[in-house]
């Protein structure tokens, strides 16, 4: 595989809700090794954009594919290549971080020795006396963690991050970071929904800001000063770009 | 990957509090109303067969008497219920148990004070069965009305489809687990159960049959609860409406279908009132049935076929007691009219329980009431069976005291008379109940409403698949 093919591409993509048009024509694209963050206030079409490459939205027009396969046309292969960690990591209340990761990695036909999902849980930081517990007394960040050792276990190419920071405290906000760059330095392709402009320039490759359903401006992630992202981010936030 | 989840569904329900306190309620309910059931049904085949013994004794004991006023004295005879009327005592309340057996007239059980309450009586005595019909599906509701709306409110459903989950891979693994889940509940109920009514009574091979398609009914009827739980649960967003409108179909199935359908039934397909009854009996006796004459003209004809017989000029002259004769004669012509009427009543019962079915369309539950009656043996089917034996076994007591009357005088004279060797040389009645076959068959039309239920249920299920969307 080249190294510059996108694991995650947008072709003139539209989704349109009935009238309204979430997507308006986007094209992305996130190639291999590379965090790419997507800004914009709400309604702007992040959570859209990452809910067409889930699958889960149906494009009006234009193509979204995952390592060149279609989610529309091969979703067991496309979700077979692809970790999703929303804002809040839905886990199972009942289930402990263990049996937690065991149920959904069975389910994406993937078979853990317990001494494995300790060891995935253990990768991600989260500490080894509350692997068995129920993931009820788990904060954000610790179920985060499980969400991570998830797509670890998957070993999936793609991860998509829907507001992955919003809630954590700067500690655990920072370690997570920390982790998506350490998955992305490994080969993986994050495509990452924020608000948060701090963690975008501080795990980013590439920043592109989306209003109305458009991607209006992209940045490199390690060139653009902070200051300038802040003010082309809220400029347009407030309408006056 | 269906394993996972149906393991993740087991783990749920053993981990989740409140369905424990469930299990317990479960448990506490239906053992009690068993219990109940047990020592009210002991205590009535001990009373039965107390009474039974004594009035045989009595009628033994006759002394030196006309043999036809011995059959006067007549018998009681009781119907003995199947142990698994403790499970489901059915119409007991309703028909009443015990026969009165006397010459010239066939009476009927369900002419009971009972018979004068509402047609929807026959639908709901607090018992076992009533837990398992009514109030066990509040179970299967309260397990499976947040089943995916759950999933969808927590966010785990977008993560099932993330990897890969299909909607018909989570629904079919959920729709077992939940089963499954609602069986464990109900397993130490189940166990208790079976423990007492297999130590109490002596079961039959016919009895374990019967239990076992019992229980498969049932199985049918929670299934067609937990698929219309699970549809429903896809198709609200909310699990607080999925959980009214699952009990606005549990009201509609349990409460209000049976009602709706006895109060339509007695409506449109009325049983004629006792007195009605009894009057048409003694009526068409009178002019007879047809064209064959009323009761004066059918007697004349009688004597003059009975002279011919015997070559005989006068009535007096008779060499065999003509009381007896003409009483046979009458009571054949009596039991003809009656065998009539109670088909025609029977057959009414029938209609008016085929036209109730028509509520089932609002829920499968009228169903389910009526095949554990069936299969309990406590329906108008096994009553009709019984009440038929019975009359058979009043005919052959009745011709027996006949036989002696006429052998043992001549012509007009009335001095037969029967000793209590003879009473007792009158075989006690033994009932034997139908087989599961019978059962089977009279519950067919219900069982099949079941399956249709289920069948309809699940194809929900499979449309709902298709809607569910993270």
């Amino acid at each position: 595989m080249s190294a510059n093919k996108p694991l995650l591409e947008a072709r003139q993509l539209v989704v349109k809700y009935k009238n309204y048009r979430a997507i308006d024509g986007l094209d992305l694209s996130v190639p291999a090794g590379c965090v790419y963050a997507l800004l914009g206030g709400n309604g702007a079409g992040k959570t859209s954009t990452i809910n067409t490459f889930l699958g889960f939205n149906r494009p009006t027009s234009g193509n979204v594919f995952i390592d060149g396969e279609s989610p529309e046309q091969n979703p067991a292969v496309v979700r077979a290549k692809l970790a999703y960690l929303p804002e809040n990591v839905a886990l199972y209340e009942y289930l402990s971080g263990v049996e937690n990761l065991s149920f959904f990695c069975t389910l994406a036909d993937i078979r853990l020795s317990r001494q494995h999902a300790h060891d995935l849980l253990a990768n991600t930081g989260l500490q080894s006396d509350a692997h068995d517990r129920r993931v009820s007394t788990y904060s954000k960040g610790m179920r985060q963690k499980v969400g991570l050792a998830i797509a670890s276990a998957k070993q999936a190419k793609v991860m998509l991050l829907d507001e992955p920071t919003s809630g954590l405290d700067p500690s655990a906000a920072n370690d997570f970071a920390r982790r998506i760059r350490a998955a992305a330095d490994l080969g993986m392709a994050v495509l990452m929904a924020t608000h948060d402009l701090f963690n975008a320039k501080q795990v980013a490759d590439r920043i592109g800001i989306m209003k109305a359903g458009r991607l209006v401006e992209e940045f490199d992630a390690h060139t653009v000063a902070h200051d300038e992202l802040e003010h082309k981010y809220l400029a347009h936030a407030r309408g006056l770009l | 990957m269906i394993v996972a989840i149906i393991r993740k569904e087991l783990l749920a329900v053993v981990r989740d509090g409140r369905l424990l306190v469930l299990a317990f309620s479960v448990f506490a309910l239906l053992s009690g109303f068993f219990l109940a059931s047990i020592s009210e049904h002991q205590q009535l085949q001990q009373e039965k067969q107390a009474v039974g013994a004594s009035a045989k004794q009595q009628w033994d004991t006759q002394g030196v008497k006309n043999p036809h006023a011995a059959a006067h004295f007549g018998i009681y005879v009781f119907k003995p219920d199947s142990p698994l009327a403790s499970i489901d005592p059915g119409l007991r309340h309703y028909t009443g148990q015990t026969l009165w057996l006397e010459p010239h007239k066939r009476n009927g059980a369900r002419f009971s004070p009972a018979a004068d309450q509402g047609l929807a009586s026959r639908f709901g005595q607090a018992s076992a069965g009533f837990v398992l019909v009514a109030l066990l599906p509040l179970l299967v509701v309260a397990l499976a009305f947040n089943a995916v709306t759950l999933e969808r409110e927590q966010g785990t459903l977008r993560m099932l489809h993330s990897l890969g989950v299909s909607a018909m891979q989570l629904l079919l693994g959920k729709f077992i687990g939940l089963l499954l889940a609602f069986l464990l509940v109900l397993l130490p109920a189940m166990g208790l159960a079976m423990i007492i009514l297999y130590r109490n009574f002596d079961l039959t091979g016919d009895d374990s049959l019967r239990l076992l398609a019992l229980g498969a009914s049932f199985f049918i009827y929670y299934a067609v609860f937990a698929a219309l739980a699970m549809s429903t649960s896809i198709h609200f967003h909310s699990s607080r409406l999925a959980l009214f409108a699952l009990l606005a179909f549990w009201s509609g199935s349990v409460l209000i279908a049976p009602r709706l359908g006895a109060a339509a039934a007695e409506a449109w397909m009325p049983i004629p009132a006792a007195t009605a009854f009894w009057a048409a009996i003694k009526d068409d006796i009178q002019q007879g049935l047809d064209n064959d004459g009323d009761h004066e003209k059918r007697e004349a004809l009688f004597n003059v076929q009975l002279l011919k017989q015997y070559a005989a000029t006068r009535i007096e002259d008779l060499p065999v007691g003509y009381a007896a004769l003409k009483r046979s004669f009458n009571d054949g012509y009596s039991a003809r009219v009656h065998a009539l009427h109670f088909d025609r009543l029977s057959d009414a019962f029938e209609r008016q329980s085929r036209f109730i079915h028509i509520a089932s369309l609002l829920g499968p539950s009228i169903a389910m009431r009526s095949v554990s009656m069936t299969l309990s043996g406590m329906d108008l089917a096994h009553q009709r069976h019984f009440e038929d034996a019975a009359e058979n076994y009043r005919h052959y007591f009745i011709g027996l005291t006949d036989d002696w009357d006429r052998e043992r005088s001549h012509g007009t004279e009335h001095g037969a008379q029967g000793h209590d060797d003879d009473w007792a040389s009158v075989k006690a009645f033994r009932y034997q109940s139908p087989p599961v076959g019978f059962a089977l068959h009279h519950a067919l039309a219900d069982l099949l409403v079941l399956l249709a239920w289920l069948v309809a249920a699940l194809i929900a299920l499979l449309f709902s698949a298709k809607r569910l969307k993270p």
